[in-house]
C-alpha cells in the first residue's frame, strides 16, 4: 500500500531543509541570563553515560538560585529573544531557538511516522508505559515488545486518576515511541508507532534507501 | 672472541639500564658512553680481539664508575625507576632460584585468574653438616614480569588477591610458612567482585590471624595493593626497593593540582618522591619494616645470582627468627649467637659462604606456639607508628591510665566473664528444670540480680545503673529532628536544585526547610545532600550521652611533610580538634556504645598515625568494657598521604585492632556516608561483617581519575553509588538519614542480639 | 503601605478572592498555568489591566519558588492560599512569613496550622480540654497488649450504649487518607489485625505505630465557622451539615444552619447540640490562639452525640452557605473579605451579638461527572452555560459565560457553586430545585457525547438533606 511513496521526492525535501527548528522555552519563572549567543554552535547531552552537559545556554535565577539551563540537543542558536535579557520571565516563555540539523536516524524516524501504524492519544492526558511493558522495555529494549489487540500497554492519567488503556490495531512491536512519560498529550497525537509483520519489509526498505542516499 | 662480545653486550644492558632509571642519557656522561658503545657495535671487525677486548674494558671501566657515582647520590626517584626497570628481578627469577623447586597454584603464565599475582608452593633447601633438609614454604607475590603486557605490572585485580588469600588459607591448613613478595605499584582499583578494597580488607582481616609465620619482602610497595599480601610478621624490604602510600606521580598529580589527563612536573614528582620517604633507610627508620636486605649497586637485576643466594639466606634466618620467637626467647638468642658465630667463622671464607644457615629448625608449630605467634604479631602492629602522632602524655598520666584501665579491667571481668557466666548457667538449670514461663525464672533470679546490681555498680562507682526510664520507643518520638540542633547551613533564604531534579522532577528545595525539618534529604526523590558531622553528633545519639575520649591524641606530621607544616595547624585551629577521628562512647536509644568517627572537615577525613591509633583504642575500650563498636565514616578521603607508611601502615595496625574486638565477641558496625574511598575501606572499614551505607554516599577504593590512569576506562558516574556496592555485596543495606537512629537501633538489636556483644 | 495580594490559587476561589480584594480597595495578583490559560480568572486579570500586568504563568500552583518570585517581583504584600493546595500548608506559611522579604499569609499563623494539621495533636490537645473526640487512642500504640486493652474497652462501651454491631478501626499511625485502616468487630479477631496494620504501618511508613479508634456509622457531618481576628477576637458565623457526599468523600451539597427540625425529627435536643459544638470550638479556638477563619468539623451520632473530627486551619469552599444565614447590620457579609481584612491586621469591628441568625441556605456543587460510575470526571468542552438571575442565589464559577470552555485536564472538573437561600429549608430547597430548572449546561466531549453533570445527582439528595 505504501508502495507508491515517492522517495525522491520526499529525501529532497529533507536536502532542502535537513533542519528540525527547537524552542527553547523556560521551566519556571526568574531572572534571565543568556550565556549563548546567535550563530553559537551548541553540543547536546553527551558522553558514553548521558553524563555530558550541553552547551551552557542561558541562567535562571529564581528565589536566589541560579540555574544554568544547558542544551539537550546539538545545533546552531538560530535566535535569541534579546528583549528578555536581565527580565522576569514567566514560566513557559519561549527565549531561544536552535536549528538542530537532522540525523539519518532522525529523518528516518519522520519518514517512518507515515509508514507506521500509529496509536494515538484517546484523550488529553498524560501517559506512561503499563508496569509490565515499562520493566520489559527497560530490559530488553522496545523494539522486543510485540502487542497485540486489547493489550493494556498504556497508563492514561486524566483528572488525577488512572485508566489502562489498551491498543487497538494491527499486532506487530512497538517501533518507536513518540511521547515522554508524564508530559500532557493532546487527544489524536502519535503515542506509539507500530511496525506489523507486512510492514517489516518497506520499512526496512525505507531504512536501506534513506542510508544510502543521505550522508 | 665470543666472550667480548657477551662483554659488550652486558656494557649495553648496564648502560640502557642507566638510562632508565635517569630517564635518558641527559646524566653524566652517559651520553658520551652511549655513542661510544654505538660506534664500538658498528666497528666491530675494524678492530683486532685484543684492540677491541682493551676498548670493551675501557667501556666496563667508564659504566662502573658512572655505576658507583649513581649509587652514591641515588634519589628516591632513581630507586622507583630501578624497581620500574624491566631488567631488574621478578618474582619469578626469585622462584627459580630461591628456592629448590616451585609448582605455580591458580593458573599459570598467561592461562591465569591474574597473571599479576603469582601463588607457589615451593621448597626451600638448608644443608646442616652435609645433611640436606627441604622444607615447603607458600609463596605469594606480585609478578611484574619482564616487558610482559599481561602481568599488568603486577598490579593486582581484586581476583588475584583472592586467590592469594585462598591459598595462605591452604598454608595454615598444612601448617607451613608464608613467604610474600611484594612487587606492585598498586592494587587494580576496581570494583567489580569481590572489589579492590573489599578483598585488601578481607585479606587484611585474615591474615591478622593466621596461625602460620608470615615472611614479607618489598620491592615495591605501592599503598593498598602491597598491604593485601603484606601483614606479616617480619617484614624485610629490598635496599633498592621503595614502600610508599601512593607513587610520586599520584602524588605530584594531587599537589601539583594538575588537570586531567596532563603530566606533573618532573621537578614536583621528585621532590614528592622525596617527601614521601619511600626508600628502604626511611622505611626501616619509621619502623614500617624490620630489616633491610642489600642489594648491589643500583639494585639487583634477574641474573644476580649471588643476590638470590642472599636472598635465601634472608628468608630462611626471617622465617627461623619468627619461628623460634614463638618458642621462646632463650631458643631465639641461642640462634642468634650461632648464626653470628658461623658468620664470624666464615668471614674469612668466599662471599656466598655466609649465605647458609648451619641450624636446623623446625617450622611447624604447635597449638600454644601459633598462639604466641599471633599475639606477637598483634603486638608488633599495636606498636607501630606510636611516635608519628601527638599526645600529651607524661608518666603520672601514663601510669594513672593504666591503672584506671586495669581496674576498669577488674571490673568488667567480674561483670561480664563472672557474674555472666554464673547468670548463664543459671538461667540453663532453671530452663532445663522448669520449662516454663519466664515468670518463674524472674522470680527466682531475682535477688541475685539485686546482689549482682551490688557487685556491679559499687567498683566503678558511677551511676550507669538503668533507670525505668521512658521506653526507647517512646524517647525516640519525642526527640524529634531538629528540636534541639539545627544545621548552620539552614540559616539562608535561597533554594537549591536537587541533582535529581530533570530526571525525578524535584522542585527547587528552599534551603531553611531542606537542612532543617528535611534533615538535607530531598522530599521529593529523597536525594541525600551532605550535612556537616556535628548534625549527627546531636541527632543521632541520645541526648547528652557522648562522651569523648582520647580528644588530646593529635595528627602529627612524621614524616615533615612540608604540607603538613602548613596546613595542620590551622586545620586543628578551624576544626578546634586535633584529628580527623573522634571516638567517644554514646547511647542510641538507651543502647551503649563506642563510636569512631572519620569526618571531612580535618583534611577530608583521612587517615594517618593518630585517627589509627584513635581507632585501635576504641577498639580496646570496646573490648574492655564489651560494648559494640560502631565506626561512622562521614567521609574519609583515604589515608593521608603526608604521613607516607606511617599512613599506609594503619590499615594492619587497625585491622589487627578490631579482629581482635571482634574475636573477641565484640559487635562490630560500619556505616559509610557522602564519600569513602581508598586505605581505610580497603581495611580495618572495609573488614566488618556489617557494613551499611546512608543514601546517596559514595563507597569505593579509588576516584574516576585513578581508575582512568590506571586502566585507561572510564567509569560509569554512578560506579561508587551505594546501591551499586549494594549490588556487589559489599554493603548490607542502604539508610535514609532521617531512620539512621532507628536503623542503627535495629542492627544492633538484631546483629548483636541479646548482649549486644555477641557469643 | 498599601497592601498587594498574590492570589496562590485557581478557579472559582481565585475569582472570589480578586473580587474580595477590589472591594477592599487593594490591589492584587494573580498565578495561572498553561492549562488554565482559558479560565475566566485569567481572563479576568488580563482584562484589568490599567498599565500593571496581573496575570503571571508559572510552572505549577504547587511550585512556591515560582509563586514567591512573582509576588517578589509583583512587590506583593501578601499571599492568599485560597483551598487546597498551599492553605494548610504550614511550611509554606512559615516560609512567606519568615523569608528575608516577608510576606502577610493570609491565613492562620503557621504555628497553629502546624499543631491543628497534625490530627491526633488536635485529638491529644482536645481531650484535655475537655472536648469529646471519638473514642479511642490519642497516640500511636507500639504494644501488643495495650491494643488488646483498648480495644476490649471500645467495644465494650458501644456494647453499653446499646449500639447495633459495635466495630473499632484500626489504623496506622502515621498514614492518611484512608490508607492502612481495618475494622475489627470481635476482641479475637485484634492480635491478628493489629499485627497486619502494624506491619503495614512499618513497611510503608517506617513507623509501627497504630491507633484505634470506635467506628462510627450513622452519624451528620458538621462544621462550625470561625471567623478570628490577629487581636484575640473570635466569633461563629454558625453551623452547617456537609453529610451528602459523593463516594470519595467529596462533598456535594450542604446547608446550613446545621440541623432542622423541619426536616427531620431528630434523637435529640437539635438547638442544643448545635450550641454545644460552637460553644466546644470557640474553646479550642481560644486555646491555641487561633487567629483568622476556619473550620471545625464535627460528627453527630444518631443519639446526638458530637465528637470533634478535625479542624481545617483555611477557608473552605463552603464557607458562604454560612454567610448566607448570618446577618451583619441586616447585610450576608462576605467571609473571604473579612479573612483578607482580618489577617492584613484589621480588628474585627463587630461581635457575636451583632451577628444574627435567620432563614436556611444550601450550596449546591456542580460538577461534570457521572454520578452513576462512581463519580467518574467527565471532561470535554462547554459550549453553552447559563444561570437563571435571582436575588436568592449567587454563582461562583471561573466557567465563561460568553464563550467555549475546554475542562483541563489537570484539575478536578468543578463548574459551579450555587447558594441559595430563603426563610426558612423549605423554601430554600424549593429554590434550589427551580434554580436547577433553570440551569442550562450543554457541551460535548472528544467522542460528540453529550456532557454529563451531577444536576439530577444534588436534585436527587436535596430531600436527604439535615437527615439522618
Amino acid at each position: 500500500m505504501h508502495d507508491d511513496i515517492d522517495f525522491d521526492q520526499i529525501l529532497n525535501q529533507y536536502r532542502s531543509d535537513p533542519f528540525e527548528y527547537i524552542d527553547v522555552r523556560t521551566s519556571h519563572t526568574g531572572l534571565l541570563q543568556f550565556r549563548a549567543k546567535e550563530e553559537d554552535v551548541v553540543e547536546g547531552v553527551t558522553g558514553e553515560w548521558q553524563h555530558i552537559k550541553g552547551t551552557l545556554l542561558f541562567e535562571l535565577e529564581r528565589e536566589r538560585n541560579i540555574k544554568p539551563v544547558h542544551s539537550s540537543v546539538i545545533g546552531v542558536v538560530s535566535s535569541i529573544e534579546r528583549s528578555l535579557e536581565g527580565k522576569f520571565v514567566e514560566a513557559g516563555e519561549t527565549v531561544m531557538t536552535i536549528r538542530h540539523p537532522l540525523k539519518k536516524r532522525e529523518i528516518i524516524e519522520r519518514i517512518l511516522k507515515n509508514v507506521l501504524s500509529i496509536f494515538p492519544a484517546p484523550e488529553r492526558a498524560k501517559y506512561f508505559f503499563a508496569m509490565d511493558i515499562q520493566s520489559r522495555i527497560d530490559k530488553h529494549g522496545q523494539r522486543s515488545i510485540s502487542i497485540k489487540p486489547n493489550d493494556e500497554i498504556l497508563t492514561m492519567s486524566l483528572m488525577k486518576r488512572d485508566t489502562p488503556v489498551s491498543y487497538q490495531g494491527a499486532p506487530g512491536i512497538i517501533h518507536s515511541v513518540y511521547f515522554e512519560p508524564g508530559q500532557t498529550i493532546d487527544q489524536g497525537q502519535p503515542l506509539l508507532g507500530i511496525c506489523s509483520e507486512d510492514t517489516l519489509p518497506l520499512i526496512q526498505k525505507i531504512i536501506a534507501r534513506v542510508k544510502a542516499e543521505w550522508d | 672472541m665470543e666472550h667480548t662480545r657477551k662483554r659488550l653486550a652486558k656494557c649495553e644492558e648496564g648502560i640502557t639500564y642507566l638510562c632508565q632509571i635517569k630517564e635518558g642519557s641527559d646524566w653524566g656522561n652517559l651520553s658520551g658512553l652511549t655513542s661510544k658503545l654505538e660506534g664500538l657495535k658498528n666497528s666491530f671487525y675494524d678492530y683486532s680481539e685484543e684492540q677491541f677486548s682493551d676498548e670493551v674494558s675501557q667501556l666496563e671501566e667508564s659504566l662502573t664508575f658512572l655505576t658507583e657515582r649513581c649509587q652514591e647520590d641515588i634519589s628516591p626517584m632513581d630507586r622507583v625507576r630501578i624497581v620500574r626497570s624491566p631488567l631488574r628481578f621478578s618474582l619469578k627469577d626469585i622462584l627459580e632460584n630461591v628456592y629448590e623447586d616451585y609448582t605455580e597454584l591458580g593458573g599459570e603464565g598467561e592461562a591465569n585468574i591474574d597473571p599479576a599475582m603469582v601463588v607457589a608452593k615451593a621448597n626451600i633447601l638448608r644443608r646442616v653438616k652435609n645433611r640436606v633438609f627441604t622444607q615447603q614454604v607458600m609463596v605469594i607475590g606480585h609478578e611484574k614480569g619482564h616487558g610482559e603486557e599481561y602481568r599488568n605490572g603486577g598490579s593486582s585485580k581484586p581476583w588475584g588477591n583472592e586467590k592469594a588469600l585462598r591459598f595462605m588459607q591452604v598454608a595454615e591448613t598444612e601448617g607451613i610458612p608464608i613467604h610474600c613478595y611484594i612487587f606492585t605499584p598498586g592494587a587494580f582499583p576496581v570494583e567489580e567482585y569481590p572489589g579492590a578494597a573489599q578483598q585488601i580488607a578481607r585479606n587484611l582481616y585474615a591474615m591478622a590471624k593466621l596461625r602460620v609465620p608470615i615472611v614479607s619482602i618489598i620491592s615495591e610497595g605501592g599503598s593498598g595493593g602491597a598491604e593485601a599480601i603484606g601483614l606479616s610478621d617480619l617484614r624485610l624490604m629490598f635496599s633498592h626497593g621503595y614502600y610508599s602510600v601512593i607513587s610520586p606521580e599520584g602524588a605530584a598529580a594531587i599537589e601539583g593540582r594538575v588537570k586531567d589527563g596532563l603530566k606533573a612536573p618532573k621537578e614536583l614528582v621528585e621532590q614528592c618522591a622525596e617527601h614521601l620517604k619511600i626508600t628502604a633507610e626511611d622505611n626501616l627508620e619509621l619502623g614500617t619494616i624490620d630489616r633491610i636486605v642489600e642489594e648491589p649497586p643500583l639494585g639487583a637485576k634477574h641474573d644476580d645470582f649471588a643476590f638470590f643466594k642472599k636472598l635465601r639466606y634472608e628468608m630462611m634466618r626471617a622465617t627461623d627468627e619468627v619461628v623460634l620467637r614463638t618458642k621462646s626467647l632463650r631458643a631465639f638468642r641461642a640462634y642468634e649467637l650461632k648464626l653470628k658465630k658461623s658468620d664470624d667463622d666464615d668471614s674469612t671464607m668466599e662471599v656466598d659462604a655466609d649465605t647458609t644457615i648451619h641450624i636446623d629448625i623446625n617450622w611447624e608449630l604447635n597449638a600454644d606456639e601459633r598462639k604466641r605467634l599471633i599475639a606477637l604479631r598483634a603486638k608488633k602492629y599495636r606498636e607501630m607508628a606510636s611516635k608519628a602522632y601527638c599526645s600529651e602524655t607524661n608518666r603520672f598520666n601514663d601510669f594513672w591510665n593504666s591503672a584506671c584501665t586495669k581496674t576498669a579491667k577488674v571490673y568488667y571481668t567480674i561483670t561480664y566473664d563472672i557474674l555472666k557466666r554464673q547468670q548463664k548457667q543459671v538461667e540453663k538449670v532453671i530452663k532445663e528444670v522448669s520449662g516454663e514461663g519466664s515468670s518463674f525464672l524472674k522470680r527466682l533470679t531475682a535477688p541475685f540480680s539485686a546482689a549482682y546490681d551490688f557487685v556491679v555498680h559499687k567498683p566503678a562507682g558511677r551511676g550507669i545503673v538503668r533507670q525505668s526510664s521512658p521506653s526507647p520507643r517512646q524517647e525516640a518520638l519525642a526527640l524529634e529532628f531538629g528540636d534541639t540542633y539545627t544545621s548552620p547551613l539552614a540559616n539562608e533564604d535561597r533554594t537549591i536544585t536537587c541533582p535529581n531534579s530533570l530526571k525525578s522532577g524535584c522542585k527547587d528545595l528552599w534551603i531553611p526547610d531542606l537542612y532543617g525539618e528535611f534533615c538535607g534529604v530531598c522530599e521529593n526523590c529523597g536525594h541525600h545532600f551532605p550535612l556537616e558531622y556535628k548534625w549527627y553528633l546531636n541527632n543521632l545519639f541520645d541526648r547528652d550521652s557522648i562522651q569523648e575520649f582520647n580528644k588530646k591524641i593529635g595528627a602529627g606530621n612524621p614524616l615533615n611533610h612540608p604540607i603538613l607544616r602548613k596546613k595542620l595547624q590551622p586545620v586543628k585551629n578551624e576544626t578546634k580538634r586535633e584529628s580527623a577521628n573522634i571516638t567517644f562512647q554514646a547511647k542510641v536509644m538507651d543502647v551503649d556504645l563506642i563510636v569512631t568517627m572519620l569526618y571531612s572537615d580535618f583534611r577530608n577525613g583521612t587517615v594517618g598515625a593518630a585517627e589509627g591509633e584513635k581507632f585501635v583504642r576504641a577498639c580496646e575500650l570496646a573490648k574492655l568494657q564489651r560494648k559494640p563498636l560502631l565506626a561512622y565514616v562521614h567521609t574519609t578521603g583515604g589515608i593521608r598521604i603526608q604521613e607516607g607508611t606511617m599512613g599506609v601502615i594503619q590499615m594492619p595496625k587497625c585491622t589487627v585492632a578490631v579482629r581482635d574486638y571482634v574475636d573477641a565477641g565484640g559487635l562490630y558496625i560500619v556505616v559509610y556516608d557522602n564519600n569513602s574511598y581508598a586505605g581505610p575501606v580497603a581495611s580495618f572499614l572495609g573488614c566488618s561483617f556489617y557494613q551499611f551505607a546512608i543514601r546517596s554516599s559514595r563507597i569505593g577504593f579509588a576516584g574516576h581519575r585513578v581508575i582512568r590512569d590506571t586502566t585507561g576506562q572510564d567509569i560509569p558516574p554512578d560506579y561508587h553509588s551505594a546501591r551499586n556496592a549494594l549490588k556487589r555485596g559489599h554493603i548490607h543495606g542502604i539508610w535514609d538519614r532521617r531512620d539512621f537512629r532507628r536503623n542503627l537501633h535495629q542492627a544492633l538489636m538484631t546483629m548483636g542480639g541479646r548482649n549486644l556483644y555477641y557469643r | 503601605m498599601k497592601d498587594r495580594v498574590l492570589i496562590a490559587n485557581r478557579g472559582e476561589i481565585a475569582i472570589r478572592i480578586m473580587r474580595a480584594c477590589k472591594e477592599l480597595g487593594l490591589d492584587y495578583v494573580i498565578v495561572y498555568t498553561d492549562a488554565d490559560q482559558d479560565s475566566q480568572h485569567v481572563h479576568l486579570a488580563m482584562e484589568d489591566q490599567d498599565g500593571r500586568k496581573r496575570a503571571w504563568r508559572v510552572a505549577s500552583y504547587t511550585d512556591p519558588n515560582d509563586i514567591l518570585a512573582v509576588a517578589d517581583h509583583t512587590g506583593c504584600t501578601a499571599i492568599h492560599p485560597g483551598y487546597g493546595f498551599f492553605s494548610e500548608d504550614y511550611r509554606f506559611a512559615r516560609r512567606v512569613t519568615i523569608r528575608d522579604r516577608p510576606l502577610t499569609f493570609i491565613g492562620p499563623n503557621w504555628e497553629v496550622i502546624k499543631s491543628l494539621g497534625d490530627k491526633i495533636n488536635t485529638k491529644r490537645v482536645a481531650n484535655r480540654l475537655g472536648i469529646p473526640t471519638i473514642p479511642g487512642t490519642d497516640g500511636p500504640i507500639y504494644n501488643e497488649m495495650e491494643a488488646e486493652e483498648v480495644a476490649t474497652q471500645l467495644l465494650d462501651n458501644q456494647q453499653q450504649q446499646k449500639i447495633k454491631n459495635p466495630s473499632i478501626l484500626v489504623k496506622a499511625a502515621a498514614g492518611g487518607g484512608g490508607m492502612g485502616i481495618e475494622e475489627v468487630f470481635r476482641i479475637e479477631q485484634l492480635r491478628r489485625v493489629y499485627r497486619q496494620v502494624q506491619n503495614y504501618a512499618k513497611r510503608q511508613f517506617g513507623d509501627g505505630g497504630v491507633l484505634i479508634e470506635q467506628c462510627l456509622r450513622d452519624y451528620n457531618h458538621l462544621e462550625v465557622q470561625l471567623v478570628c481576628s490577629r487581636h484575640g477576637e473570635r466569633l461563629h458565623f454558625g453551623t452547617r451539615n456537609c453529610t451528602i457526599q459523593s463516594t470519595g468523600r467529596q462533598k456535594r451539597l450542604e446547608a446550613a444552619p446545621g440541623f432542622d427540625v423541619s426536616c427531620f425529627t431528630y434523637d435529640f435536643d437539635a438547638p442544643k447540640v448545635l450550641r454545644q459544638i460552637v460553644d466546644y470550638s470557640l474553646k479550642l479556638a481560644d486555646h491555641v490562639n487561633y487567629d483568622n477563619v476556619g473550620t471545625w468539623e464535627w460528627i453527630v451520632a444518631r443519639n446526638g452525640t458530637p465528637y470533634l473530627l478535625e479542624v481545617n486551619t483555611r477557608i473552605q469552599v463552603e464557607n458562604d452557605v454560612s454567610a448566607r444565614i448570618s446577618y451583619l447590620h441586616n447585610k450576608q457579609p462576605n467571609l473571604l473579605r473579612e479573612q483578607i481584612r482580618l489577617a492584613l491586621g484589621d480588628t474585627m469591628g463587630y461581635d457575636q451579638k451583632s451577628i444574627d441568625f435567620r432563614g436556611s441556605s444550601i450550596e449546591l456543587r456542580l460538577v461534570a461527572e457521572d454520578t452513576n460510575r462512581g463519580f467518574a470526571p467527565w471532561i470535554g468542552t462547554i459550549s453553552q452555560f447559563s444561570f437563571p438571575q435571582e436575588d436568592w442565589a449567587a454563582v461562583y464559577t471561573h466557567v465563561p459565560f460568553d464563550r467555549a470552555y475546554t475542562i483541563p485536564s489537570e484539575y478536578d472538573p468543578n463548574l459551579a457553586l450555587v447558594l441559595v437561600w430563603g426563610d426558612d429549608m423549605t423554601m430554600a430547597k424549593n429554590r434550589a430545585r427551580q434554580f436547577l430548572d433553570g440551569t442550562v449546561i450543554e457541551g460535548h466531549n472528544n467522542h460528540g457525547e453529550a456532557i454529563m453533570t451531577n444536576i439530577p445527582y444534588l436534585r436527587g439528595n436535596l430531600e436527604r438533606l439535615l437527615t439522618f
